[in-house]
């Protein structure tokens, strides 16, 4: 015990609150008390282990198949899409592309999917973005995504050619195809309708004949 | 269409901050709901309303703090739209869940576990503060709490913690 003003009691109610961020009073205090000493490093070392212990490991927290909660529906349905109108719709594709790429880079695992999924899964996140994929090809991950405002359908699909990550964007308007290459991905943003889809692939380009029959695959909602 | 002049640039960095600042806003939101179905819930509602407000950030700094408050407030407003039945301690489903096992550190996982465990008052403001990095004052403005009072539930939530990690608890302050 010291002669500080503030009593160990005290101190160490600071020290366990907010143990980053003491007053000089605590401090004070700490210079001429051992024991309050041994519990501030104490505390110090478990909030270090504390801060790892929140800092989940996202490849696992992700590794996930999106739950179909809200909607149990067929793959035909289609939900209808309500959408503002804004002026970053019509963006230049060059600054869409770094945003599909960063997105799709955030959800790497999704690359490493390999089984097919149920049609009502693929059919649920569909629905939350108002759209329809009617691909024979398999879907082997679909993630209803924030992307732009919107929540967007992020598929992978399977295809001969290896995997491609197909985002649907019913909400970018595109005039002509534009290729695009960027972090080790290359992929093609095409016109469909009065939206857009991106395909990319990882490593090799994207065979021009899958990214035509991804874009044949769409509906947007009515 | 023509891209209008100066849309480009202001919203693709804000698109890619809000990349970069995903997974921590998956982490928090699955501290607040520990669920992380509901999380990936939350973090979506979180970036679409961000999007929609993105003129609200004056300043890119801040974007974290910003993010997390409106995490906060999707989190408690998700259970207010759906009425959500509050979660036991005894039943929650994340106690089960691989992303707290920790390989080759089974303290590590113990502490996970014990924090998913931990009253919803005293886990919500520690998460804010050591993963959100919010001051003590800050946590008292979000949570419409006094600051001795986050003071006292910070002390408490990290004193049962102490117990877990092996460390013999302080004397409490009631």
């Amino acid at each position: 015990m010291s002669d500080a003003p503030l009593d160990c009691r005290h101190v160490r109610l600071a020290v366990g609150a907010d143990p980053q961020h003491l007053s000089p009073e605590v401090e004070a205090h700490l210079s001429g008390c051992a024991e309050c000493r041994r519990f501030r490093d104490e505390t110090l070392e478990l909030d270090g282990r504390l801060r790892a212990a929140l800092e989940l490991p996202l490849p696992e927290f992700r590794r996930r198949a999106p739950p179909v909660r809200r909607y149990a529906l067929a793959a035909s349905v289609v939900v209808a899409l309500l959408v503002a109108g804004g002026a970053w719709l019509f963006r230049a594709p060059s600054a869409l592309a770094g945003e599909l790429v960063a997105h799709v880079q955030g959800e790497a695992d999704s690359w490493n999917a390999q089984a097919q999924m149920p049609a009502e899964s693929i059919a649920g996140v569909l629905g939350k973005a108002g759209v329809e994929f009617d691909s024979r090809m398999p879907v082997v991950y679909a993630a209803p995504c924030p992307f732009r405002g919107h929540r967007i359908a992020h598929l992978v699909v399977q295809t001969v050619h290896g995997p491609l990550t197909v985002m649907l964007l019913p909400h970018v308007s595109v005039t002509k195809r534009e290729k695009f290459s960027e972090d080790g991905l290359n992929g093609i943003l095409l016109p469909a309708g009065a939206g857009s889809v991106a395909v990319l692939a990882r490593g090799g380009n994207v065979d021009a004949a899958d990214a035509d029959a991804m874009v044949s695959a769409v509906h947007w909602a009515k | 269409m023509n891209p209008p002049s100066g849309g480009t640039s202001a919203a693709a960095p804000f698109s890619r901050l809000l990349e970069m600042l995903r997974p921590d806003l998956l982490r928090f939101a699955f501290w607040l709901a520990r669920d992380r179905s509901v999380a990936e819930d939350v973090v979506q509602e979180t970036l679409i309303r961000a999007w929609k407000s993105k003129d609200e950030l004056k300043d890119p700094a801040a974007a974290r703090p910003w993010l997390f408050t409106i995490v906060r407030r999707e989190h408690a407003r998700l259970y207010e739209r759906k009425r959500l039945p509050t979660v036991d301690v005894e039943e929650v489903e994340a106690l089960g869940d691989p992303a707290l096992a920790s390989d080759g550190d089974a303290g590590l996982t113990d502490l996970r576990r014990a924090i998913v465990q931990l009253p919803d008052e005293y886990r919500e403001p520690l998460v804010m503060q050591v993963l959100g990095g919010f001051t003590t004052a800050e946590i008292a403005a979000q949570l419409g709490l006094t600051q001795p009072a986050v003071l006292t539930r910070l002390f408490r939530a990290r004193n049962r913690l102490r117990v877990i990690y092996g460390l013999a608890p302080a004397e409490d302050a009631e």
